[in-house]
């Protein structure tokens, strides 16, 4: 958002050149060693420990350092996990669709109709404020709202519009959808939001005097130069929803599987080579998404 | 966040802590203990101790503190949380309070050490039903894991467990209890008396059991055998045909939307309880009581199969060693010697020793909780809000009606591999 | 675009914009109002009378866990990496204005640590810790943990404050004489400055609220996300709700703070 804020100031700077400078030739290793200690330590590391413990035997108590491919054979070879897996790709396409809509109206509405940026930046921040409460609060705090004798149901069958509760509303996978997309719309909003407040205004206006109408603008212009935010949105979105266990666990009430859920049942019983082979496995899923996204927009350039 | 633990110390520390220990033994017996805990205090020993919420109470920190100066560190988790601090985390606690099924696990990984009987004041008043699986001679051994299994191992340095008690107690037994099915008496309409009763149709939708694989298989075990499904050789330890027909029995059971939720955490199970989502469901004692303390109707409803029951304790971490291993035990010693047992016998738990309870709770409160009679006066909650009027009486009675009535404990299986597996099979179908 | 007339598009907008708002902040109306619940009130609707106990509940000492240690932990940690989060992004942005070798190899790893699924970085710190023998704490592990969440948010924005950051300016400081530390303290950094901030806030609250990447990594003690979790195996109170209320409150005074420093640095700059 403090991006979006900068853009008056150098809006007149071209985004594409990257200007070389004569420090020592050192200096950018130097500025880069931080970073690249901290995820080598934090990172890489630890999923290189992931991927060997998952070629681990274990047994009853212990794990024991080995070459066996039967972690990923369970893994593989089992219905659960491929249905486990389609149903945890399911809410990612579910959740990503729905963010994908209601992001990119949100930002639109904030980024062309909200006429100063004072007023942006406030209509923001209220959006902002409840992403920074407690995610596990918000949860559950879904729950007196769904719930049997909840508000929305107390509400419906009082002015009679229904004769008893509904009961898909909680503990169901329409729970699931509805706490995701109001836990993660933000992270959609905020980068498609950012893509839009650089699209350069005179565009919009050449393309109405050149005699597009609204739909063509946004269409034609419009949707095309904020694909790389979208495309931001998409990544954290994705990632964010693949990774859940704590939302499908509570809002389903254990009803609906998830690949987290399902490592997190076999580290409950500390199989963790079969969890890390599950990780392994969710990983490199993962990232195929996320490189097959990056291939259609080079956020590098794009941010 | 004192994360320092001052025990290097001296030869003339150690003796002092040693006859100090003694003493603090003898004080902490007796029940009196005003002007002594001044040794402990000096030494500024801090014990780290990390369980569920059940028994991780701050109550029992501060009074450990104010009867022996120790400083008892204690982190609250879930159980999963605390299964796997346990094992990946041995560096990060001194006393684990886990429970006995996980223990199969735990203690084979080596991060517990085991204690000497001979060093436990109270070894000998605790309930046999952690030494031989009997709570009285002629009481049958319920299956699953029972505490006895896995309560001994063979010598100092081993990780297997002895068939017959030993010198080396793996884990102090702290606190235990029978689970059964809760019921809300207003909703369901009609006498519960079997764990088959949670499949009536009646109650499509409006049911729940536990969603931690290890216990939950054991409810869906209850209910299998309650429908004569099936019979198992020991349901606490399945063979793989008997896994998958209980969760063949339970996929059809969800797919057919018997259930409403299954639940994780004590919340969970109170809050569909109190708000209607669920009128049976498997249920842990004090949520019951939770329930009705809401002034909602909720019954802890005793089954003619009898009960599935779990238990805790104390372990003390490979580490310790030296002053911190004596503090350890005279903690662990304290621990069974009354306040803290009267403590849990209050909340609806069951402490592992109950002759030195007993000198902690009012002749009422013993005969209400433990003996199964009707409460003569208010009974109440130990931070003072009344749990129970003047005439009530516990529901399943006393407490050799309870405990004599376990059909299995919460269990590790040599199959649990398999079992994870298909119960991931279950939660995803 | 401003003097244009309101269309029919802002008006529709305008109302789903208004739905979004309403539906962020149905559920968390819900836990304010269930905050005020009257003692012997549950977790759920109806409200059994109104009263302020439960926020005097939530600072008194509970039965079980500390919210006060814990928050402190969170407090502390969370600056901790918000500092860490700002320098070291700082320095790699700086880092990608030049070409150097191994520079797309850091950003798709920088990308990486953004998309591997926090459950993994905590199971692979985890085991990484017990395998090389350190002991896990809130204030190593769980530091490591949170940084690779908030490291790539930080090298991400600072990427885009820099693609598009002219250097313009600098040559001209550089003409006037400055030397390179001259250029950079005075030109560069009160310019960036607001952006600095955002990723400050960002470093701050994403590691306040982290819970999958702490759950394997925070040792001994709990940080405040892990003890409300602890808290539901036991708590059955609103005391949740007004410690929901009370942490909602916290967040609001951190942006408005942030927002107070953002607006500070522009009237300064603007001064000058």
């Amino acid at each position: 958002m403090t991006v979006a804020l900068e853009r008056p100031a150098i809006a007149a700077a071209n985004p594409s050149k990257r200007r070389r400078f004569s420090h020592g030739a050192v200096t950018p290793y130097l500025q880069s060693a931080p970073l690249a200690l901290i995820l080598g330590a934090f990172l890489l590391l630890p999923i290189i420990m992931i991927v060997v413990v998952s070629f681990w035997d274990y047994d009853f108590a212990a794990m024991y350092p080995d070459l066996l491919t039967t972690n990923y054979s369970d893994v593989l070879g089992s219905w659960v996990t491929w249905k486990t897996y389609l149903n945890t790709i399911k809410f990612a396409a579910i959740v990503w669709a729905l963010t994908l809509f209601i992001g990119f109206w949100v930002a639109y509405f904030l980024a062309f109709h909200i006429r100063t940026t004072a007023m942006q930046m406030v209509l923001f921040l209220v959006c902002t404020v409840p992403f920074l409460t407690s995610n596990i609060i918000r949860m559950i705090s879904w729950i007196p709202v769904l719930g049997r004798n909840g508000l929305i149901n107390s509400t419906l069958v009082h002015m009679g519009l229904v004769p008893k509760p509904i009961e898909w509303l909680l503990y169901s996978e329409f729970a699931v959808v509805l706490a995701m997309v109001h836990l993660y719309t933000l992270f959609m909003v905020t980068p498609i939001f950012n893509t839009l407040m650089r699209i350069d205004r005179s565009l919009v206006e050449a393309a109405r005097d050149a005699g597009a109408s609204g739909w063509q603008v946004l269409w034609n212009v419009i949707i095309p130069l904020a694909k790389p935010g979208m495309a931001i949105g998409t990544i954290f979105v994705v990632t964010l929803v693949m990774a859940d266990f704590s939302t499908v666990q509570v809002m389903s009430g254990g009803q609906s599987a998830s690949v987290a859920l399902m490592m997190k049942n076999q580290m409950s019983l500390l199989q963790y080579p079969a969890a890390a082979a599950n990780a392994v496995v969710l990983l490199v899923l993962v990232l195929l998404m996320v490189a097959g996204i990056l291939r259609i927009v080079d956020i590098r350039k794009e941010l | 966040m004192t994360n320092t633990i001052e025990t290097k110390t001296g030869i003339s520390r150690r003796s002092l802590l040693k006859t100090g220990a003694a003493a603090v033994g003898l004080a902490a017996g007796s029940g009196v203990i005003p002007g002594f805990p001044t040794i402990w205090a000096q030494s500024n020993i801090t014990l780290r101790q990390f369980g569920t919420g059940v028994s991780n109470l701050n109550a029992i920190a501060d009074k450990c503190k104010a009867d022996l100066g120790i400083t008892l560190e204690m982190t609250a988790t879930d159980s999963d949380a605390a299964a796997q601090r346990a094992v990946t985390q041995p560096d990060s606690y001194d006393i684990a309070d886990i429970e006995y099924w996980i223990c199969k696990k735990v203690f084979p990984s080596g991060v517990l050490q085991p204690m000497d009987v001979s060093k436990l004041k109270y070894y000998d008043e605790l309930v046999p039903l952690f030494k031989t699986g009997k709570l009285t001679a002629d009481s049958v051994i319920a299956q699953g894991t029972a505490p006895h299994t896995v309560g001994y191992v063979e010598a100092q340095d081993s990780k297997t467990f002895a068939k017959a008690p030993t010198n080396w107690f793996t884990m102090v037994p702290t606190i235990y209890n029978a689970d059964t099915l809760g019921i809300r008496p207003d909703l369901v309409g009609r006498d519960i008396t079997t764990w088959a009763d949670i499949m009536d149709p009646a109650f499509k939708g409006k049911t729940a059991i536990l969603n931690i694989p290890s216990i939950g298989i054991m409810d869906a075990a209850m209910i299998m055998e309650a429908t004569g499904n099936i019979k198992y050789a020991d349901k606490g330890n399945m063979t793989k045909e008997e896994i998958d027909k209980t969760i063949d029995f339970l996929i059809k059971a969800k797919q057919a939307g018997q259930f409403r939720a299954f639940w994780k955490s004590f919340d969970e199970s109170v809050n569909l309880m109190a708000s209607g989502e669920v009128v049976i469901q498997s249920m842990w004692s004090p949520a019951v009581a939770a329930v009705r303390s809401k002034g909602i109707a909720c019954r802890f409803q005793p089954l003619k199969e009898g009960y599935r029951s779990w238990g805790g304790g104390l372990g003390l971490a490979a580490h310790l060693k030296g002053a911190e291993l004596d503090a350890a035990y005279e903690y662990i010693n304290w621990y069974t010697s009354g306040w803290v047992g009267g403590y849990l016998n209050r909340q609806g738990y069951y402490s592992a020793n109950m002759v030195s309870a007993k000198k902690f709770m009012s002749e009422d409160e013993w005969g209400y909780w433990i003996e199964g009679k009707p409460a003569k006066g208010e009974i109440k909650a130990p931070d003072g809000t009344v749990m129970e009027k003047a005439g009530a009486v516990r529901d399943g009675g006393s407490f050799e009606e309870r405990m004599g009535k376990v059909a299995c404990w919460n269990s590790v299986m040599d199959e649990d591999r398999y079992m994870v597996k298909r119960w991931n099979e279950f939660i995803a179908a | 675009m401003s003097h244009e007339k309101r269309t029919f598009e802002f008006y529709v907008l305008a109302a789903f914009f208004t739905l979004f708002v309403l539906f962020l902040y149905g559920p968390l109306s819900a836990i304010l109002i269930l905050s005020f619940q009257g003692e012997t009130g549950g977790l759920t609707f109806p409200l059994n009378g109104v009263s302020l106990h439960w926020f005097a509940n939530l600072f008194e000492r509970q039965a079980v866990g500390d919210f006060g240690g814990s928050f402190k932990r969170s407090l502390v940690l969370g600056l901790m990496v918000m500092i860490v989060t700002v320098v070291v992004s700082l320095l790699a942005g700086l880092a990608f204005r030049q070409k150097f070798r191994g520079a797309t190899a850091l950003f798709y790893l920088a990308v990486a640590s953004l998309v591997v699924p926090s459950i993994i970085i905590s199971l692979g710190i985890g085991v990484v810790f017990q395998q090389v023998g350190f002991r896990p704490a809130w204030y190593t592990s769980a530091f490591g943990a949170h940084l690779t969440w908030t490291l790539p948010f930080g090298v991400l924005i600072m990427f885009a404050v820099f693609n598009r950051f002219s250097p313009a300016y600098e040559e001209a400081a550089r003409d006037l004489g400055a030397n390179s530390w001259q250029t950079f303290a005075h030109v560069v950094l009160p310019m960036i400055a607001p952006s600095l901030i955002g990723v400050g806030l960002f470093g701050f609250t994403l590691s306040y609220d982290e819970f999958a990447r702490t759950l394997m990594t925070s040792g001994t003690f709990n940080t405040l996300p892990l003890e409300i979790y602890g808290m539901t195996t036991n708590v059955t109170t609103p005391v949740l709700y007004a410690l929901g209320t009370v942490t909602t409150v916290f967040s609001f005074l951190v942006i408005l703070a942030t927002l107070g420093a953002i607006l500070y640095v522009g009237r300064r700059r603007a001064r000058v």
